[in-house]
């Protein structure tokens, strides 16, 4: 196509054409996003927070205020936090915890040593609380610019709870060990269906994995096979609030570790595939048709006039905890 | 061909005559039928459309069907602005010579008497040129016209909700009142069912806390109402106004109230809808969640007497937002109209009112208009039950309302600036966040939906 007017001319007219219909087609519908599942704000490699959970549950004894779920943190605000919402996230995982008895919390954020923020959150929040850290290395912490799924987040973090766990309970103690990230949402009937776990068991989750819920298969009490739209070919394609372990399973297997080099989305398959096959799986959550843990995910505040400020030096004090 | 000399005539002609073969107008068909009688053949017409065929001995046969198939619409596409710009150059009355044109394997080609182009040409630029101007320019303001107001027509009437409808449980030991009421174009039915059920608890001296949640039906909602249902349930002396945007009070929302065992009252109004839109598209002028905060207003004023009512506080709490628990105890000592810093608003780490030495209020913090009246997010504020008593008429205003000034609308006609009172520590603590939830993607669903639409999320 040679270059003349004429042609530009055309080519304008089409575009505006073509520009026109796409916006009245997107008048009805909302705007459909680009297929990539993973797409997340441009976060600086912060892991999300990662619960992690023993419960006691002996039918008929006194229940010591233990199981820890285990979220996890990213480093602290220097200046303005690399996740502003952080403190927001646990204030409001914090006020879901706090009903469900026997519940020991441990959080371990991604920093070289434990944050006064977090630590504040957790002091306030009247649950029982382990903090630590643990710092992901270098090499494996995407540049500010990565996208988040670039590489797994929180395998480290995870890691450090999994030999806090190890160090600290007893081999024959019941409990139950659940993770979960901090800006899930978790219905109070979530935590009744996993305290009676022996081995692994598992539920669906909510608006994860591209669908409106991702799910095992059921069939006479077993798990016989997993809904999901997106690598169903993963040996354990669940979500981490999927599934819940059994301390003493845990304890038993001392190798069982997240993978950080994991591919994408292999991460739980990394940790479940020493522990248990598919087919030891227990079903909960009514044979697995009840969506009790949702993944939602919360977006990044817009901080623009903020960021405008700070260059002028009149940003927001910064003494004030947000 | 020389189309590299082609005065500008030939081109806007070229572009009359294809838009013209797209078959706009049975009108404009044979006044371009006869213009182009001059041809040496009959117009071939296909599906109501005619275009003069090339009689050069080109091989090419010029044919235009309406979309039928890829290469040929792309021809119309092309051919669109040319043929609207040469119709209307023959209603303005320039009577041009017949021009035959068509399209050879795609591009447009003119012949015809050279002499006369060249006359046209000085004869009549003006018009032809504000004509072509104008034709450039309207595809442009209509694209920015529909993206700017995402609707096609403002004008079209207001979708009337009956409301009447028949969904009557009557419980046992429920109140249940129903009754229709017209307001302008809207109708809504009022249903409101008191649950006293276990914890939190609930004492005699506290004023009540009364939380109005507007809420939409989406895929995050049941998340949502869930883990604002566990921050609320730490709350003693709470009533929870949960106003749904639906026509009728939906079974998720009903079963998931009764299941927390909070102090509630379910209601529902429709915002209008623009039915004419494709899906579902609320009527963009009237700000999300007003007329369900309306809604609440009425309903505040209708159950409780300003006499000898008991001491509340009423307070806008969304549904994403994230809410500490010492907020609500802040709030509970509102004698007027209480303000505190809100997070994550107006781009800001943080937005406050401004605090003086004496601790009265007189300005806000902010960067994004800080001379509104009230520069404060919903979550910023709560008032007094007896004011909303007292001050009936007050409403969050529905229509005309320009972004961030919705609060403002309403307390204005409640208080004034030096009658706030500052909390959270003279205005220095964040106790509530502005967060927002994803929208989630659910690409995998795919059209027909992948997953069981049985199953509740």
């Amino acid at each position: 196509m040679r270059l003349r007017l004429r042609n530009i001319f055309l080519v304008y007219f089409v575009v505006s054409l073509v520009g026109l219909f796409c916006a009245l087609r997107e008048l009805g519908e909302d705007p459909f996003h680009p297929p990539d599942l993973f797409k997340a704000p441009p976060i600086p490699p912060m892991p999300p927070p990662d619960p992690f959970h023993p419960l006691y549950s002996p039918p008929d004894s006194f229940h010591p205020p233990r199981p820890p779920p285990d979220p996890f943190q990213p480093p602290q605000p220097h200046f303005s936090p690399p996740r502003p919402v952080q403190k927001a996230e646990l204030v409001r995982l914090s006020q879901t915890l706090l009903h469900v008895p026997a519940l020991h919390w441990v959080v371990v954020e991604d920093a070289a040593a434990p944050s006064a923020l977090v630590g504040g959150v957790l002091a306030a929040s009247g649950v029982s609380f382990t903090h630590l850290s643990a710092e992901t290395p270098p090499d494996l912490r995407g540049r500010p610019g990565d996208p988040s799924w670039l590489f797994p987040r929180g395998a480290e973090q995870r890691n450090r709870a999994l030999r806090w766990l190890r160090d600290t309970r007893g081999r024959d103690e019941p409990g139950v060990v659940y993770f979960a990230d901090d800006d899930n949402t978790y219905s109070l009937r979530l935590f009744e269906e996993m305290r009676s776990t022996r081995g692994v068991s598992v539920w669906p989750v909510g608006l994860v994995g591209g669908l409106r819920l991702e799910r095992p298969l059921v069939s006479q009490g077993r798990v016989v096979g997993f809904h999901t739209g997106w690598r169903p070919e993963r040996p354990f394609p669940l979500d981490m609030a999927g599934f819940a372990v059994g301390l003493r399973l845990l304890l038993a297997h001392p190798r069982a570790r997240f993978d950080p080099r994991a591919e994408r989305g292999f991460l739980e398959s990394s940790f479940l595939g020493g522990l248990v096959t598919p087919a030891q799986l227990e079903p909960r959550a009514d044979n697995c048709t009840q969506v009790l843990v949702w993944h939602t995910r919360t977006e990044k505040p817009k901080l623009r006039q903020e960021e405008q400020l700070q260059r002028q030096g009149r940003g927001s004090d910064p003494n004030i905890e947000v | 061909m020389g189309a590299a000399s082609r005065p500008r005539w030939t081109r806007r002609a070229a572009r009359a005559v294809a838009i013209r073969s797209m078959g706009v107008s049975s009108a404009q068909h044979t006044q371009c039928s006869a213009a182009h009688r001059g041809g040496n053949r009959e117009a071939g017409s296909v599906s109501g459309a005619a275009v003069p065929e090339l009689s050069r001995g080109d091989s090419s046969r010029c044919v235009v069907s309406p979309g039928l198939l890829p290469r040929e619409s792309l021809r119309f596409l092309l051919a669109a602005p040319a043929v609207l710009c040469r119709s209307a150059l023959l209603l303005l009355g320039s009577a041009p010579r017949p021009l035959q044109t068509c399209f050879c394997n795609g591009w447009v080609v003119s012949t015809g008497n050279e002499e006369l182009w060249a006359q046209s040409v000085l004869e009549m630029p003006k018009r032809r040129d504000i004509l072509a101007i104008v034709l450039i320019v309207l595809p442009w303001t209509l694209l920015i016209t529909v993206w700017h107001q995402s609707t096609i027509a403002p004008l079209l009437a207001v979708h009337k909700d009956d409301g009447g409808d028949s969904q009557r449980d009557l419980a046992a030991g429920l109140d249940s009142k129903e009754y229709c009421l017209s307001d302008r174009d809207i109708v809504e039915v009022v249903r409101t069912e008191y649950v006293y059920t276990r914890p939190p608890p609930w004492s005699d001296t506290l004023p009540t806390i009364h939380v109005v949640t507007p809420t939409y039906s989406r895929p995050v909602q049941k998340a949502e109402l869930t883990r604002l249902a566990n921050t609320l349930l730490h709350v003693p002396n709470l009533h929870w106004i949960l106003v749904e945007d639906s026509q009728r009070r939906t079974p998720l929302i009903t079963r998931l109230l009764r299941d927390t065992g909070l102090n509630y009252t379910h209601l529902n109004v429709e915002t209008p809808r623009n039915y004419k839109l494709r899906g579902d598209m609320r009527d963009p002028r009237i700000p999300r969640g007003t007329m369900q905060r309306n809604l609440a207003l009425r309903w505040l004023r209708e159950t409780f007497n300003k006499n000898n009512s008991q001491p509340g506080i009423v307070y806008f709490a969304d549904d994403d937002n994230t809410y500490s628990l010492e907020l609500f105890e802040e709030m509970r000592s509102t004698r007027k109209v209480s303000v505190w810093p809100v997070a994550f608003v107006g781009g800001l780490r943080y937005e406050s009112p401004k605090v003086n030495a004496a601790g009265k209020v007189y300005g806000w913090k902010t960067v994004f208009d800080p001379h509104r009246p009230f520069a404060i997010d919903m979550a910023g504020f709560a008032v007094n039950l007896r004011l909303i008593l007292q001050r009936s008429q007050a409403y969050f205003k529905l229509r005309g309302v320009k972004g961030g000034y919705q609060e403002s609308s309403l307390l204005r006609e409640l208080v004034t600036l030096s009658d706030l009172e500052p909390k959270a520590a003279n205005c220095t603590k964040i106790l509530v966040w502005h967060t927002r939830t994803e929208k989630p993607v659910l690409v995998n669903e795919g059209k027909k939906g992948f997953t069981d639409p049985n199953v509740e999320i």
